[in-house]
């Protein structure tokens, strides 16, 4: 019996709340929720509802607006373009370049020592990749066998974790893949690689970091002393 | 990087699928021109993009964090225009209104929209029109008490809404 009394009492608590009821209307409620505390918290409760609804205006009740079905594609865009940008910038600071790409490759200092023979009794060169960024260092040996040429590579102030991969560039200028490494910080690695083509036809190796590519010429005639009886493809 | 960051691209993505719509709302009401709403959109996610890992939701969720950026952003394009008057197209007033202000119009109006017609009916016809309930019932068909019964169940409607949209007492 009080629960359906109540219940018709809380239909009326939403006009209350909202200040619709009449005087006398208003008086009978309130007699009601004197002894009702569950009314007297569904009150509470639409109370602050009650107060926000002066905000809105019934003007912007229709359907929202709704922004150009392309707004989200020129979002991707334009995030996708300041990524690529920043990856750029990034690269770019690491390695802190003082010279263009195509100057660094031009401007690459060979150094060559001819080394005594390991023991096959053959000759080695060492080859120095100059214009590197600063702080890195870049030096390689390679070392004539009769599989190809076996290549040392000494490496030290790249960002840790730097893949380089290393290849060789022939003579009618194919380059044959010689294996990677990744340089570790404080290694100041050497990593042993190896490159099916054969020393003598080797015109130049290349390593390639961080998104550039370095080159050392390799002098020819210094290695093919030892292996006159390969034929000089030129 | 924790997770939840708005660091990827499909991050971004899934962010705008979920929030472009009410962050449109919120920029066309306060800006009221499309334009400059879109503007706003691009800036608040390339912003969020840009400082995609401070994003924490365990502080917050991604809803409010990006509310919060366009806040920003409005005010900073709000600035922007006042050097340069422009006019407003599609008949819409431009809010003059403190941001705050419009802010919290604007999570009524969308709360409003949120509920059912049959709610949002009766709270305008009595409330926001002023009209007696004998009258509303009328013109709609039905009994008086279904109509202050409805009120009393839109503004529960409004609160649940409202408490979604992060609302509270």
């Amino acid at each position: 019996m009080k629960t359906e009394h109540c219940r018709n009492r809380r239909e009326s608590l939403g006009a209350y709340a909202l200040g619709h009821l009449s005087a006398e209307e208003r008086a009978g409620l309130e007699a009601h929720l004197e002894g009702c505390p569950g009314c007297r918290a569904e009150v509470d409760s639409l109370a602050g509802v009650a107060l926000l609804l002066a905000h809105g205006n019934p003007a912007n009740f229709g359907p929202a607006p709704k922004p150009s079905p392309e707004l989200g594609k020129r979002i991707e865009a334009t995030i996708g373009a300041e990524r690529r940008s920043n990856r750029r910038r990034v690269r770019r600071r690491r390695f802190a370049l003082a010279l263009s790409g195509a100057t660094a490759v031009a401007a690459v200092v060979l150094t060559v020592v001819v080394l005594s023979g390991d023991g096959e009794g053959v000759p080695q060169q060492r080859v120095e990749f100059a214009a590197l960024p600063a702080g890195v260092d870049m030096a390689a040996t390679l070392e004539p066998h009769a599989y190809g040429t076996e290549i040392h590579m000494y490496v030290s102030g790249m960002r840790s974790g730097t893949l380089c991969r290393v290849f060789l560039r022939g003579a009618n200028g194919a380059t044959v893949p010689a294996g990677t490494f990744r340089y570790r910080w404080g290694d100041d690695s050497r990593a042993v690689l190896s490159s099916a083509l054969d020393l003598s036809r080797t015109e130049a190796i290349g390593v390639r970091a961080g998104g550039r590519t370095f080159f050392a010429p390799v002098d020819r005639g210094a290695a093919a002393t030892d292996n006159r009886t390969e034929e000089d493809p030129t | 990087m924790q997770s939840g960051a708005l660091t990827g691209e499909r991050d971004v993505r899934e962010a705008y699928a979920a929030h472009s719509g009410e962050l449109y709302g919120f920029a066309m009401r306060s800006l009221g021109d499309s334009g400059l709403a879109e503007e706003a959109v691009q800036e608040t996610f390339l912003r969020a993009w840009r400082a995609g890992d401070r994003f924490d939701p365990q502080i917050g969720s991604l809803r409010t964090w990006l509310f919060a950026i366009l806040r920003n952003v409005v005010i900073d394009l709000g600035r922007a225009r006042a050097a340069r008057p422009r006019v407003a197209e599609g008949g819409i007033e431009p809010s003059v209104e403190p941001l705050e202000e419009a802010l919290l119009a604007w999570q009524v109006e969308e709360a409003m929209r949120r509920i059912g017609e049959d709610h949002r009916r009766v709270l305008v016809e009595t409330h926001y029109r002023g009209r007696p309930y004998a009258e509303v019932a009328e013109e709609l068909g039905v009994p008086e008490g279904t109509v202050k019964s409805r009120v009393y169940y839109g503004l529960r409607a409004l609160r649940v809404v409202l408490e979604e949209m992060g609302y509270e007492d």
